[in-house]
């Protein structure tokens, strides 16, 4: 099972998911963070005072996911979530130990 | 599992219930069940080890005798000392056991008579459970000595009692914040459920016991009638989960509207709310007046309160009355007088002037059609400080749907969604009481919006077209506020603005959510639909207030922020462009209403497009009637109070060291410019705005300072008298210690803008700052285009943006100003 953690820009989070869907992922956690890579903050004045904006609002996604399904979902989710620019996000991939589904007490795939 | 907790779906008598829909007799059946068992359990295994010394009493809703199929059975097991019910232990625990295995759900307390006759503040239910109790089986005599105890104990300790339900009760509401509004309410626990209920028959309860009795309360027929509909809904859930279940969810709701109401579930939930309100109000006017009576300072309050009554209007006990209510019949904006001191005062309505509307209620929807300048009425109404309260208690009392018939479709409204938590209607009002308590720097926009009407107004109707599912709610709100606002008379400056901010109330939620805000293009399509910063700063309003209201917590830190982000920007956008994007004379006549549309039109040509973005109409109106005054002398000049600073405005023909004059008139009288802006137009009219505060209160303290002042800035402004003379007696101001010191910064850009040159300059601010450094720019023949002063703390951070001969300024130029620039930055010479 692997986990992935995709950072997103919040205006792409609708088109994600929707792609997600169509390729059969439904579950997911959601998360509204900040924060900043390369894209780095920068600087609005508003009415004569500097306000930094140097943190950004991005969406979090979490999911665990089969292990043979991950390329296909990478793959789902870049394309998605793409605009091309600077601040499009990042997906990390971890490999995931165990999943337990706490209801009936299913392990490994079975409990995602 | 035993008989008790077996599913009751399908026996005889849920099959009876369901046929007739009488939860009572279900109740009373079911706790002649359960008393059957009780006594029985009792006379085999408890009564004959223990024929005297404990008596076996039914208390709580058991004790009511409306024991629902899967509530707890609550027993109190009395006993004539604590050392007999440890010798008899045994048997207690074999009486209970018994009791379990026969499929009942036991609450039970083993207490002394003395116990049950002490107040328990961190059991406060155990007092509560008391009033209802009754005798079941066992020791009569030791009951006896109980029932005997008992109405004095409650006589005796009224206060503490009441204090203690009352607590209660509030934390009980707050846990659903105070609205029985909604979409899936608890019956039992939801503001206006069965606890409600139960707790006006309490108050009554406590407030009447005497001579030996504790009495059934009497409820009125409202009451009884909201009771056995909610006994109704909680016997179904409990039959339907077949469990101890009060939740009313979306299904449930449809299975009842199945049941017994044809299907339609948007029907028969509008008669749960009315059923609700109506508990919930008795409930709360019983709170009211047992806390009134708690606090000597609230009573102090509520006597300086009752100072604020008028001809119209008196005050007692924290509540509104009408003087004569009489008069209602042929002076229908009577009701509109309470409203309007509500709102002004934040006293609410007595129940008894909510009566006397309702009973008039037939008759009002007529009667205020016809009324002229209900407008009027209504923004007096909606600009004052507890303006959401107003509206509220309008909505309450059903005057708002005899104002406006065409809110009456969202009244009680469910509306299904994963987010929002309340009704339509309520979603309504805690969306305007929003606008009214914004947090973080949403604050300082909403204290800039001097007419607040028109926003009430248009989040009063933004969801009215939810109504009406055939077509999408903006539209539809849109036609409703549109024939609402006609028919009122609304002026068509304030109807556009509303028809406006109902078409956009969705804009910036769906930007935030679904466009780049970092991308230019999208800020730019923003700053282009919304023409002006004072709609940008409503609608930005309007967004934050409407999802503040679809639950308590949409409105996250991230959210707020990045709505921050978005309003900043389009702010930006529309105030950023100068010289390159002038007004036109051809553009300028649209908007003029009351001045000729020439005379308009000729005054604003050749100022920056962004004084029409950053001013509003009547501002505008203002600076023309300025400019005519000036005319005959020269220039004119206004002073006037704002909230917490003092602004000046002057209009004068251009000339050099025109702005450095204005500024050192303010600070040779010791005023401090925290902001200011210079305009000139194509006729060589320049407009100026200084915002000022006065930190000795000089003005507030010497009415006829002002005079003085304002004559002084016109004489400076002609040439008459000379600034540098005046600010030489000013005293020296203190500057702030070293440490605190910053460095003067003087910076050039020619690329912000298409025709002039910007220098931005931050340093330690001082009085007499602005005039130094704009006398530094006019001695070296610059012309100032537009300036943006501001200050924060001891920073003043300071743009000009300006020509040299019509151009940008030259490298030779730039050098040389910069150096006079730093020197002016230095200590006041």
């Amino acid at each position: 099972m692997k986990k992935i953690e995709a950072i997103i820009q919040p205006f792409k989070l609708d088109e994600v998911k929707e792609a997600l869907k169509g390729i059969g992922i439904d579950g997911m956690t959601i998360t509204e963070v900040r924060g900043h890579g390369r894209q780095k903050g920068h600087k609005e004045i508003y009415r004569g005072q500097e306000y930094n904006v140097d943190l950004l609002p991005k969406v979090k996604l979490e999911m665990v996911i089969p292990s043979n399904r991950y390329e296909e979902v990478l793959k789902t989710v870049t394309a998605a979530a793409r605009s091309g620019k600077i601040g499009d996000g990042k997906i990390f991939v971890y490999d995931v130990a165990e999943a337990v589904r706490i209801r009936n007490d299913d392990r490994g795939e079975t409990a995602l | 599992m035993g008989s008790g907790l077996q599913a009751i779906t399908g026996t005889a008598r849920f099959e009876s219930f369901l046929a007739t829909g009488d939860a009572l007799t279900a109740l009373a059946e079911r706790t002649a069940e359960v008393d059957g068992i009780v006594s029985a359990a009792a006379s085999e295994v408890l009564l004959a080890e223990m024929p005297s010394g404990i008596a076996v009493m039914a208390v709580g809703g058991y004790g009511r005798r409306q024991l629902f199929p899967y509530s707890d059975v609550d027993l109190l097991l009395l006993v004539d000392s604590e050392r007999g019910a440890a010798e008899h232990k045994a048997s207690i625990s074999a009486f209970l056991q018994r009791l379990w295995d026969s499929g009942l759900r036991i609450s039970q307390s083993v207490r002394t008579p003395m116990e049950c006759a002490e107040v328990h503040d961190h059991n406060a239910e155990l007092n509560v459970s008391l009033l209802d109790q009754r005798f079941l089986t066992g020791d009569r005599a030791l009951y006896a000595s109980l029932a005997e105890k008992l109405p004095r104990f409650v006589q005796s300790n009224r206060d503490a009692l009441v204090r203690n339900l009352a607590r209660l009760s509030r934390e009980r509401h707050a846990k659903f914040g105070n609205t029985f509004y909604h979409l899936e309410p608890n019956v039992k626990e939801t503001p206006g459920g069965l606890r409600d209920y139960q707790l006006v028959c309490w108050l009554s309860q406590l407030r009447d016991a005497s001579g030996g009795r504790i009495e059934a309360a009497e409820m009125a027929p409202e009451l009884d009638q909201a009771f056995r509909y909610m006994a109704k809904l909680r016997f179904f859930l409990h039959c339907q989960s077949n469990r101890d279940n009060n939740v009313l969810s979306f299904d449930a709701q449809d299975a009842i509207a199945e049941q017994w109401n044809g299907g339609d579930t948007a029907r028969w939930m509008r008669d749960y709310y009315r059923h609700a309100r109506a508990i919930h109000r008795a409930a709360i006017r019983d709170l009211e007046r047992v806390e009134a009576g708690f606090s000597s300072l609230l009573t102090q309050f509520r006597d300086w309160r009752s100072r604020l009554a008028n001809a119209d209007i008196s005050v007692h006990r924290e509540r509104a009355h009408f003087r004569t209510p009489q008069r209602l019949e042929v002076e229908p904006e009577l009701a509109l007088r309470l409203f309007e001191f509500t709102a002004r005062h934040g006293v609410r309505p007595s129940f008894e002037a909510e009566q006397q509307i309702a009973a008039r209620m037939s008759r009002l929807p007529a009667q205020f059609a016809g009324m002229d300048g209900l407008w009027r009425a209504l923004e007096t109404i909606f600009e004052l400080p507890h303006a959401p309260l107003a509206v509220r208690s309008m909505h309450e009392t059903g005057v708002l749907t005899a104002l406006f018939p065409e809110l009456a479709q969202i009244e009680c409204l469910v509306v299904r969604d994963f987010y929002h938590r309340y009704t339509v209607d309520e979603h309504t009002l805690v969306a305007i009481q929003n606008l009214w308590e914004v947090a973080g720097p949403f604050r300082d926009l909403r204290s800039e919006i001097t007419r607040p009407a028109p926003l009430l107004f248009a989040m009063l109707f933004h969801d009215s077209g939810k109504g009406n599912p055939s077509e999408g709610h903006v539209d539809g709100s849109g036609k409703l506020a549109q024939s609402a606002a006609e028919r009122i008379r609304m002026p068509a400056p304030d109807r556009d603005l509303v028809l406006f901010l109902i078409r956009m109330h969705l804009e910036l939620s769906s930007v935030m959510q679904s466009r780049d805000v970092f991308d230019p293009q999208t800020v730019e399509e923003l700053a282009r639909q919304l023409e002006t910063v004072e709609r940008l700063k409503l609608l930005t309003l309007v967004t934050y207030a409407d999802i503040s209201a679809v639950n308590p917590s949409a409105m996250s830190p991230w959210r707020a922020e990045h709505l921050w982000q978005v309003y900043m920007m389009i702010y930006n956008a529309l105030t950023r462009e100068l010289e390159t994007d002038r007004i036109s004379v051809a553009g300028a006549e649209e908007g003029a209403e009351t001045v000729s549309p020439r005379e308009r039109a000729e005054f604003l040509a050749g100022f920056p497009k962004r004084y029409l973005r950053t001013h509003t109409e009547a501002e505008i109106a203002a600076h023309m009637a300025l400019e005519a005054q000036s005319r005959a002398r020269g220039a004119a000049v206004e002073i006037r109070r704002l909230e917490s600073a003092w602004q000046m405005t002057l209009v004068a023909r251009d000339r050099p060291g025109l702005f450095a004059g204005a500024a050192g008139t303010l600070a040779s009288f010791g005023m401090n410019i925290v902001k200011a802006e210079a305009f000139a137009n194509r006729r060589g009219v320049v407009l100026d705005t200084f915002t000022f505060e006065d930190p000795m209160r000089t003005l507030d303290l010497n009415p006829s300072e002002l005079d003085r002042l304002r004559t002084l800035a016109e004489r400076v402004i002609a040439g008459r008298a000379d600034v540098r003379a005046l600010l030489r007696n000013r005293p020296k101001p203190t500057l702030p210690s070293r440490k605190a010191e910053i460095t003067a910064r003087v910076s050039f850009n020619s690329e912000a803008s298409g025709t002039a040159t910007l220098i931005e300059i931050i340093t330690q601010d001082r009085p007499g700052l602005l005039y130094d450094l704009a006398s530094a720019l006019s001695s070296d023949g610059v012309n100032i285009e537009v300036v943006l002063i501001d200050t924060e703390a001891h920073k003043a951070i300071d743009v000009f943006y300006v020509t040299a001969e019509g151009k940008k300024l030259d490298e030779a130029r730039r050098q040389r100003l910069g150096e006079a620039l730093r020197k002016a930055c230095g200590p006041a010479a």
